[in-house]
């Protein structure tokens, strides 16, 4: 069984690393994080999450995935600020037992839905935090993890929300992550044409991507 | 799922929405949402307590989520926790005092 990481490096120094926590997502974060994130967010254009209401969100994911007969899984990942306390730096909200976009081999994955981290620049100055973790892998290992840990292989998937454009395409590509050809079909539950934006993730990448960051478990 | 029977949005139209958004794909709501369209797909508003948790937390007070998979009393537990008024419920209650011996026992009554 693995753990989620629980330190990650730092934006700035890549040699430094920052301690972070996972824990369960509740209404109080997603408040929390649409009354002191949530405008700095909706002001940066490049942001794919930029008008995103976690309060909205979060209620609505659970119910959408329970009329589908599925879970969700919401999670706040915490980073520690200069002054020795933790403050919510990412969120995540991830789908269990989800079709494997790969049709080739038919299975339950998990669909890492919505993931968004905090701005660094909002973090460094209202948070005291010298130095904001770089979160982008840990979102992707935290469904990696619970993925194995249910037997579904590390099996995951997720789609690069279109307003994200080319730099999102290239950063799930950075991580790793195998990109679903545009002509490859969906599993017909996904209910969507293919747009050239989904990734995933199979076992044996999933295997690499979660050894890589065991020493920060 | 609980509703507060008080909140903006009725019961019915937040039905009405789950069953709508249910016929969607993940990767459409995601569409929708990055486009600031959720409040039109999904009449929801949160009513609970404005009040806002602190800004941060000391490593004793965080409770580590479990990466292993749930129980359907965990998962429960975590849907009730999304929802506003509930979440606000839980901090009321633990300011409100405990109720005394006096009360307790013509509670068991």
């Amino acid at each position: 069984m693995r753990r989620f990481a629980r330190s990650a490096p730092s934006k700035t120094n890549k040699r430094r690393y920052v301690d972070i926590r996972v824990t369960d997502m509740n209404a109080a974060d997603a408040l929390w994080w649409d009354t002191r994130l949530g405008p700095t967010h909706a002001r940066d254009a490049s942001r794919a999450d930029r008008l995103w209401v976690w309060s909205v969100l979060l209620p609505m994911c659970h119910l959408v995935q329970r009329a589908k007969r599925r879970h969700c899984r919401p999670l706040v990942v915490w980073a520690r600020a200069d002054t020795g306390r933790f403050v919510r730096a990412g969120m995540c909200l991830i789908i269990e037992e989800y079709p494997y976009l790969d049709v080739r081999h038919p299975a339950d994955s998990d669909f890492l839905w919505f993931l968004s981290a905090a701005d660094s620049a909002v973090l460094r100055a209202d948070y005291a935090m010298s130095h904001p973790p770089a979160l982008g892998r840990v979102l992707l290992d935290m469904a990696i993890v619970l993925s194995q840990n249910a037997g579904r292989g590390g099996r995951m998937g997720l789609h690069a929300a279109r307003a994200g454009g080319d730099s999102l395409l290239a950063f799930y590509a950075h991580c790793g992550l195998n990109s679903l050809p545009r002509r490859a079909a969906l599993p017909p539950s996904v209910q969507r044409p293919n747009d050239g934006r989904f990734f995933y993730a199979d076992e044996a990448v999933a295997e690499a991507l979660a050894a890589a960051l065991d020493p920060s478990r | 799922m609980l509703l507060d029977a008080k909140a903006p949005a009725t019961l019915g139209a937040v039905v009405e929405a789950v069953a709508r958004l249910s016929t969607l794909s993940e990767a459409k709501i995601l569409e929708l949402v990055s486009a600031g369209k959720l409040q039109d797909v999904f009449p929801f508003q949160p009513a609970g307590d404005p009040l806002l948790p602190a800004d941060s937390k000391a490593d004793e007070e965080l409770v580590e989520a479990s990466a292993l998979p749930l129980r359907a009393a965990q998962r429960a537990t975590i849907v009730s926790a999304s929802l506003p008024n509930a979440a606000a419920a839980k901090r009321r209650a633990a300011r409100t005092k405990a109720p005394s011996r006096k009360i307790k026992s013509l509670l068991k009554k």
